[in-house]
């Protein structure tokens, strides 16, 4: 093929110039990635000869036996709130307040950090680069590792999950607003620039109209996947349903734990149902 | 009559060093029609955007019925703008937007940021509104998304959107270059119309030298981001176009015989 071009003094075009039979390079990066995957199953020592069959069977059968205790108040001092019920609405709400707080933040915060508005002045430029910076890392620190923190902070409890998830969500959703501004149409923005608007006018008439289904279909997604991160904050000190699913398991009552993650199931499957279809018309 | 604009050593280098305009000197005398030609990356479209300050000249000076442009800045630079209008060649309309919205806001020049944040145009703008949709053909369309138009239908919504700020100067950058023949007439009909009717000077870029000359009183021609010629539509001959466009360079007719119809 290559010989073709090299007899005629042509280049080779790139597309013909590997021969994927010789090509050191792809046979480099298999050898590579059977070495590393090699000395992983090493490393990990993989180990399944301590596994129960017949205990884990056990569980999962209790798991399937629910109790339903957990729906209802068992005594006097129990009120709705500390139901299952209650505790998986106290969850979904943890969750949609954790998104409403990294919206108010991040909305703002992404036109600062959107190029196409930021560049022009130095100052603006430095305050993008900062911006995104900051998304960057806000973002790269994972939810569990916040509320942790979180919760050493405010303690156990719904403040850590709500501050630990809108905290991270800031660096998502800002990093989402800023690349939906930065994929705009610049032409109307021109045009109504031409037309003696200021510079608000301008992005009130020529960008909002061009981010305001991006923006809605962004806080959707974030909201859907806050909700169903929202359980499992409960493990690490962040409130709500997952913390008692936390302590059903530690006192081994797996038929209230089974009923919990039926729930938590129950809603996840819904809200990505709900999510998926607004989306859809947005799009 | 003295010029209205008057564009006095005009240079423009990017950033990246391009040269697109060489030294530029004119003088535009109100109600003409001045069609801009030359090639693709001879400068139309940074000589335009000059006019109105959309692309920052480099150095040089322009003046619009004796005020500085070049020099004007904030609110004086927007009450200038207000007086220059401009279609594109991508028509630039909002898409999103309805037809109505992005006519109005052609008038924002005019009005206070707060009435634009709350969406209370005045009684005043509304009517110029559907005065100016209906002067260019398009009544009917006022509730559509600007999107669903065809091609010339939104080019008609540029005009309409530029006609809001009652402008004195009319810049066209290659606002026919996206339509088919037919359409392209019927579009350049409105621009001549605001010409002759208005008395609205007229800038525009053109590609087509048959519609140059079909519509311009007033030829200048752009090679290099320098004018190669300046004069009427008439006097561009053989000679004169090849030295434009370059010698390997065949003239195209677009046809003007069957203009009718839906654009
Ligand atoms: N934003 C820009 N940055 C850098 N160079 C540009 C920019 N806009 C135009 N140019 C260059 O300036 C020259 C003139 O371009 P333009 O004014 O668009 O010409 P025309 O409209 O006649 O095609 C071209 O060489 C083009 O590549
Ligand atoms: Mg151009």
């Amino acid at each position: 093929m290559a010989s073709y071009f090299r007899s005629r003094g042509l280049p080779v075009p790139r597309e013909l110039s590997r021969n994927p039979l010789t090509d050191w390079q792809r046979w480099g990066t298999l050898a590579v990635t059977i070495a590393v995957l090699y000395v992983g199953v090493k490393v990990l020592d993989i180990d399944v000869s301590r596994a129960n069959p017949q205990y884990a069977w056990g569980v999962v059968r209790k798991l399937l036996e629910w109790d339903f205790d957990i729906m209802t108040p068992q005594n006097e001092y129990e009120t709705f709130w500390d139901t299952s019920p209650g505790l998986m609405l106290t969850t979904i709400l943890l969750g949609v307040v954790a998104t409403a707080l990294s919206l108010l933040l991040a909305l703002p915060l992404a036109f600062l950090g959107a190029r196409n508005i930021m560049t022009g002045h130095p100052v603006t430029a430095v305050i993008y680069t900062f911006v995104r910076i900051l998304f960057t890392i806000v973002r790269s620190i994972d939810v569990l590792i916040v509320v942790i923190v979180f919760a050493i902070i405010f303690g156990l409890g719904s403040a850590a999950g709500v501050f630990g998830l809108a905290f991270h969500n800031i660096g998502v959703l800002g990093k989402l607003y800023s690349e939906a501004i930065e994929g705009i149409d610049p032409g109307p923005g021109e045009a109504i620039t031409a037309t003696g608007a200021n510079r608000v006018q301008v992005i009130w008439t020529a960008v909002l109209p061009q981010i305001f289904n991006p923006f809605v279909s962004f806080t959707i997604y974030r909201l859907d996947a806050n909700v169903r991160l929202a359980p499992v904050l409960g493990f690490v000190g962040g409130g709500g349903i997952g913390q008692q699913l936390f302590q059903t398991i530690q006192l081994f009552q797996y038929q209230k734990a089974g009923l919990i993650i039926f729930m938590i199931v129950l809603v996840v499957a819904t809200m990505d149902f709900a999510s998926a279809q607004v989306r859809k018309k947005l799009s | 009559m003295s010029a209205q604009l008057r564009i006095t050593d005009l240079i423009k280098v990017y950033r990246g060093g391009t040269r697109a305009l060489d030294g530029i000197s004119l003088e535009i005398t109100r109600g003409e029609f001045v069609v801009l030609i030359g090639l693709s990356g001879s400068g139309k479209s940074t000589l335009l955007r000059c006019i109105n300050r959309l692309v920052e000249p480099t150095s040089g000076r322009v003046e619009l019925d004796d005020i500085d442009v070049t020099a004007a800045g904030g609110g004086e630079l927007r009450r200038i703008r207000r007086r220059i209008g401009m279609i594109f060649q991508q028509f630039n309309l909002v898409r999103r937007s309805t037809v109505f919205a992005n006519v109005l806001a052609g008038r924002l020049g005019y009005r206070s940021v707060w009435r634009t944040l709350v969406f209370q145009p005045t009684h005043h703008d509304i009517d110029l509104a559907f005065e100016n949709l209906q002067r260019v053909g398009i009544l009917d369309k006022a509730y559509s998304r600007a999107d669903a138009l065809s091609g010339g239908q939104q080019q008609r919504v540029g005009i309409a959107r530029a006609l809001m700020q009652r402008p004195d100067v009319m810049l066209a950058d290659e606002p026919v270059a996206s339509l088919d023949p037919a359409t392209s007439h019927s579009v350049m009909k409105y621009l001549e119309e605001i010409n002759k009717k208005d008395g609205i000077t007229v800038i525009c870029s053109l590609h087509f030298l048959s519609l140059a000359r079909r519509y311009g009183t007033r030829v200048i021609a752009l090679k290099d981001g320098r004018v190669a010629f300046d004069g009427l539509p008439a006097e561009i001959d053989e000679a004169r176009f090849k030295e434009i466009y370059g010698l390997d360079a065949v003239e195209v007719e677009i046809g003007v015989a069957k203009v009718r119809g839906e654009a």
